[in-house]
């Protein structure tokens, strides 16, 4: 029965409201032209978002992703846009068997998982320079 | 192996009825076979299912009568073991036992559910006392005002007492429910409840009167309307904050993590 109540181990849906409340309380102290500024602020953010998506993604994948990004001077989301677009298009014709990757899962939420080969999707770093 | 989940709050009208009801059904849906004890003499279990109030309970713990007969199914996967006045009675019986608190944990043992939801009464006699010993988790539903957030302090205070039963681990959750983020003073709660339990709130139930015209009805909110407020949660963007879905969802993890 021990609390951990730092805002990091909040419930993200908690956080996410609670931040949302706290920070309408405060702009409903400020001037009128400074609340209307952040209104049209808000408004730009949330045109944004439906662009936006978030997905839990193995490090080492985010830092390969990171790094092909700074080398070809290019955004990150538009080579992971790249990436997913053509992961449909093969997976629509047949060329990827998921089948390959599936261990039951004992989640009550999802009846699979997808487990990767390493050399799919590494988990650990590739030491450098090794002979 | 059977996860017990029980709904506690000592102050009444707080929606651990409705919580209940909503959940088992959720969980019903998901395929995991599930049993909703109602242990509150009110029985508005039965009348949440449009089904009339029984002596299910009392009959089968204090009359010793086997569970399957006493059961209902409103629905695959679902079952119910239903209560009505006579619930009180059971009280009387186990103030004259030695260790009255065990009860209903050993009647509960070896079921073939995966989930047993104990709807308890809002008042800590023994049979309440038996629903929390009896339980894995405890979800405490609360509304954000000074007494039902009093409630909250006197199950963890009850919980605390009861440690040292098998069960010493016990979980819990803090659910907030009839929330309305528009009001100064639920911001005022939210946020004391939010640093005195951290991780143990769950997003909130927001106030949606289709609550109460689908208990009128006779229906629970699956059947009513699945994309009231309670249900969806609070729009927030692209994304709904709270609502009966989420709090499934949060449902589920205790349960596979158990």
């Amino acid at each position: 029965m021990t609390s951990d109540k730092s805002s990091e181990s909040l419930d993200p849906a908690v956080s996410s409201l609670l931040s949302g409340m706290e920070q309408r309380a405060a702009e409903a102290q400020l001037p009128r032209r400074e609340r209307e500024r952040l209104v049209k602020q808000r408004l730009k953010i949330q045109a944004r978002r439906d662009q936006r998506a978030t997905y839990d993604l193995p490090p080492m994948l985010r830092e390969q992703l990171r790094d092909l990004a700074e080398n070809v001077g290019v955004p990150a989301s538009q080579l992971a846009t790249l990436a997913i677009a053509r992961f449909l298009i093969d997976y629509r014709a047949n060329k990827i068997d998921l089948d390959e990757y599936k261990q039951p899962s004992r989640s009550p939420r999802y009846d699979w998982n997808l487990i990767f080969p390493e050399e799919l999707v590494p988990r650990t770093k590739k030491k450098k320079g090794g002979n | 192996m059977t996860t017990t989940i029980a709904f506690a709050n000592q102050k009444g009208g707080v929606g651990k009825t409705t919580s209940a009801v909503t959940l088992a059904c959720g969980l019903a849906a998901h395929g995991l076979s599930t049993l909703l004890v109602d242990l509150d003499p009110q029985g508005h279990v039965a009348l949440s299912f449009g089904l009339p109030k029984s002596p299910a309970l009392y009959r089968c713990i204090s009359l010793d009568e086997p569970l399957e007969g006493l059961t209902i199914s409103p629905r695959p996967h679902l079952s119910l073991l239903c209560g009505d006045r006579s619930t009180e009675k059971i009280n009387r019986q186990f103030a004259r036992l030695e260790f009255p608190d065990s009860v209903l944990a050993d009647l509960l043992t070896g079921l073939c559910f995966d989930v047993v939801l104990l709807d308890l009464a809002p008042s800590f006699n023994l049979l309440q006392r038996n629903g929390l010993y009896a339980s894995d988790w405890i979800v405490i539903p609360t509304r954000l005002d000074p007494l039902s957030l009093d409630g909250v302090d006197e199950v963890m205070a009850l919980m605390r007492e009861l440690e040292t039963g098998t069960k010493c681990n016990r979980g819990y959750s803090i659910l907030p429910t009839f929330f309305d983020r528009t009001t100064r003073d639920t911001l005022t709660q939210f946020r004391r409840l939010v640093d005195e339990h951290g991780e143990h709130v769950w997003p909130p139930i927001p106030q949606d009167s289709h609550a109460r015209t689908a208990l009128d009805d006779g229906q629970t909110l699956w059947d009513f309307k699945r994309t009231t407020p309670a249900m969806e949660g609070i729009k927030s963007g692209r994304h709904h904050l709270g609502g009966y879905r989420q709090v499934l969802d949060r449902l589920l993890e205790v349960i596979h993590d158990k």
